[in-house]
């Protein structure tokens, strides 16, 4: 089949030397990649807000240029550039890929589509089916995320087809947060939620030129309250909504409302 | 004859007089000079977890900074009784001319442009014409000791203000602390002000303290005015005007590196001498310190004094023309260590988050005690000293002995604001 295809043909002219010389081409290709893996994410930890996201943004797309370079070099090394060489090599590469790596070939394109498309980015925070995260790489097959309990996922690229992705802040530092709080009726509404937008514009967390807000639902058993605003910093989603929760709940309890709770049946 | 030398004075000490807050611009630099400030600041954020933190000043010239007696007459600080004269000329014009129309006017400015330390000279017993509102004193409204008020308190303090007759508040971020109760002075201000109760008075505010409260009171249209930004012409008639004293005498200052002039302005050396003007090269100084400082004359100011260098033998004869009558003119020569060359204060390596809150409630504040930066902070004061004790040693903030507040200094002011952007932390429109 591959001498139908003409492979054999393409590849009759490799001599040692050329072999030589594109191993060499993708080894330094390789450190490459693995040097801008590890060294730019350590540079953008060290520099923290917006240039951190755009250098953690950064590393994706270089990689795919290094790929995208090795390529260029490596073939005219091994193979004379001709139209017909070129149709004989990645007809031979597409078959192959699709039937020996049907899945792996789909989340590998999945890969290239989300570079171009750009989901999500190193640095974004993320939920995929279920799992809630910080994108820590963009892999050729995966991404990797880390859950706040320090956990690394790993995410196919392929879920990009089929599952919804949300993406908290979407390569900007602005994630908003949300803080809930449970309460009895029959207590001053508008107090409490004058009182709620106090808690978040006085935490020292807060991004105070993004919106903050306090939305209120009646429910059957009382009253739900959802403090909305944005920390200085994703990374300090958690101690802000901790901050806001346990300020607020403070404040309700000075001021006498009451939180509801849910009787607990055990066995 | 009077009004004529009032105005000098006033050009002189608040050079461009007030302006509506939206229409400040930031000085303009060349990109060379942005790129390398962007460059420079990116690998310090870099070498902050390789090098050491500790890093004192040192000086990169070789000549000595100058004494205390060689600040006092190159360098000193403003008169701010004559800056509280040029306020009140400048909103004096402003009202005349019709861009000013509101009884209680908000001057919004940077930390450090001496607004506080200005409007507090409005009550001073021996007022200049110019200062008075329609033959009455001003009465400066200090905060109360504690800031902690419910809505009632707050309205009945206030109630208790002789609102009636003109009134100046030096420093609004003085009436308030960034906790749920230390809201309500402000907010019943803002309040009155709206409703138009609370007569003729100026409301004094740093830039800092102002965003906050923009942002928290999103419907209040309060049309601040502010200080023009200092541009290197500015800057360079506002030493030359500090330094000169009563007038008379001229301030010669030139770069170490390259002998380039940075005092006096080509238009002041124009009418002194045409001819050596012609062949007298200029340094790009006073543009960069203007972009450097963003305007802010409290920390072109302090750059200014740093960055000068003097011979020590200038020292005698500076002493020497001291005693010498006023009528008599003299030259002072000095010498100007360029920006690149100059050590400012960088920031230590620490944990972020807690060195922000401080920095930024320091800044929102105006200025904190100890008690009071924990209650906006949150950061035990165990923490607080130790973070503390940290900016100090690096220049970035310093504590009053008097009353034990904790502030940023004028120097490392670029320096902090700069870092507290990198950190995400919502910053003032200067």
């Amino acid at each position: 089949m591959f001498e139908d295809l003409g492979v054999k043909d393409a590849f009759a002219s490799i001599t040692g030397q050329a072999l030589l010389k594109a191993m060499l081409v993708v080894v330094i290709a390789s450190l490459i990649t693995v040097a801008v893996q590890k060294v730019l994410p350590r540079v953008a930890e060290k520099l923290g807000g917006k240039p951190r996201l755009y250098l953690l943004a950064s590393v994706p797309l270089l990689r795919l240029l290094i790929i995208f370079a090795t390529i260029v070099i490596v073939v005219p090394i091994l193979v004379e550039p001709s139209f017909e060489n070129m149709v004989a090599i990645f007809g031979a590469l597409a078959l192959a890929l699709g039937f020996a790596f049907k899945d792996y070939a789909n989340s590998l394109i999945a890969g290239i589509v989300t570079l171009y498309e750009m989901p999500y980015r190193p640095g974004d925070w993320i939920e995929v089916d279920g799992q809630y995260g910080e994108v820590r790489a963009i892999g050729t097959r995966a991404a990797e995320i880390v859950t706040p309990d320090d956990t690394v996922v790993i995410i196919p690229h392929n879920k990009l087809w089929n599952s919804l992705i949300a993406n908290g802040n979407d390569g900007t530092d602005n994630l908003m947060c949300v803080a809930d709080f449970h309460l009895e009726a029959n207590h001053d509404v508008g107090r409490v939620r004058e009182l709620l937008r106090d808690v978040a514009f006085t935490s020292p967390r807060t991004k105070t030129w993004q919106p903050v807000l306090v939305i209120v639902f009646n429910k059957p058993w009382g009253m739900h309250y959802r403090l909305k605003a944005y920390p200085f910093d994703p990374k300090e989603q958690f101690q802000f909504i901790s901050e806001l929760t346990a300020r607020g709940s403070a404040e309700l309890a000075r001021q006498g409302v009451k939180f509801v709770s849910v009787p607990v049946s055990v066995g | 004859m009077k009004d004529n030398t009032n105005d000098n004075k006033a050009v002189s000490c608040l050079p461009g007089g007030l302006m509506p807050a939206e229409q400040w611009t930031l000085p303009q630099t060349s990109v060379r000079r942005s790129l390398k400030d962007a460059i420079r600041h990116a690998l310090k954020q870099l070498q902050a977890g390789v090098s050491q933190a500790e890093e004192p000043f040192e000086s990169m010239d070789e000549l000595p900074e100058l004494s205390a007696a060689q600040q006092r007459r190159l360098a000193p600080e403003p008169d701010y009784a004559h800056q509280a004269e040029a306020i009140a000329c400048s909103l004096k014009q402003a009202r005349s001319d019709g861009s000013l129309s509101r009884e209680v006017v908000c001057l919004v400015a940077p930390p450090f442009s001496g607004m506080q330390q200005a409007l507090t000279r409005f009550s001073e017993p021996e007022q200049p014409d110019s200062i008075q509102s329609s033959d009455e004193t001003w009465r400066v409204i200090a905060p109360p000791d504690t800031l902690c008020f419910d809505d009632q308190e707050a309205s009945e303090w206030w109630d208790r203000q002789d609102l009636s007759r003109p009134w100046v508040i030096p420093e609004l971020a003085d009436f308030w602390l960034r906790s749920l109760s230390g809201l309500a002075l402000i907010r019943e201000l803002f309040r009155r002000i709206a409703n138009g109760d609370s007569g003729v008075g100026i409301v004094g505010c740093s830039s800092w303290c102002w965003r906050y409260w923009g942002h928290y009171l999103e419907n209040a249209q309060m049309s601040p005015w502010t200080p023009a930004p200092m541009d290197a012409d500015r800057l360079g008639a506002w030493f030359t005007y500090l330094a000169s004293g009563n007038g008379k005498s001229m301030i010669v200052a030139r770069m170490t590196g390259d002998g380039l002039y940075v005092l006096p302005l080509p238009e002041a050396d124009d009418a002194e001498n045409s001819k050596s003007r012609k062949k007298r090269k200029y340094s790009t100084f006073l543009r960069d310190l203007a972009a450097t400082s963003r305007g802010n004359p409290g920390v072109a100011l302090a750059i200014w004094q740093r960055s000068l260098r003097a011979r020590p033998d200038d020292d005698a004869k500076l002493e020497e023309t001291d005693d010498k009558t006023d009528k008599q003119s003299r030259a002072a020569d000095c010498w100007v260590v360029p920006l690149g060359r100059l050590s400012l204060p960088s920031m230590p390596q620490s944990k972020e988050s807690v060195t922000g809150f401080v920095l930024h409630g320091l800044l929102l504040h105006n200025g904190l005690d100890m008690a009071s930066l924990e209650a906006v902070t949150g950061v035990s004061t165990y923490e607080l000293s130790l973070v503390l004790s940290r900016l100090k040693r690096a220049e970035l903030v310093t504590c009053d002995p008097l009353d034990q507040r904790w502030q940023v200094t004028p120097i490392g002011y670029p320096t902090v604001r700069r870092h507290l952007q990198s950190w995400g932390f919502p910053l003032d429109q200067f």
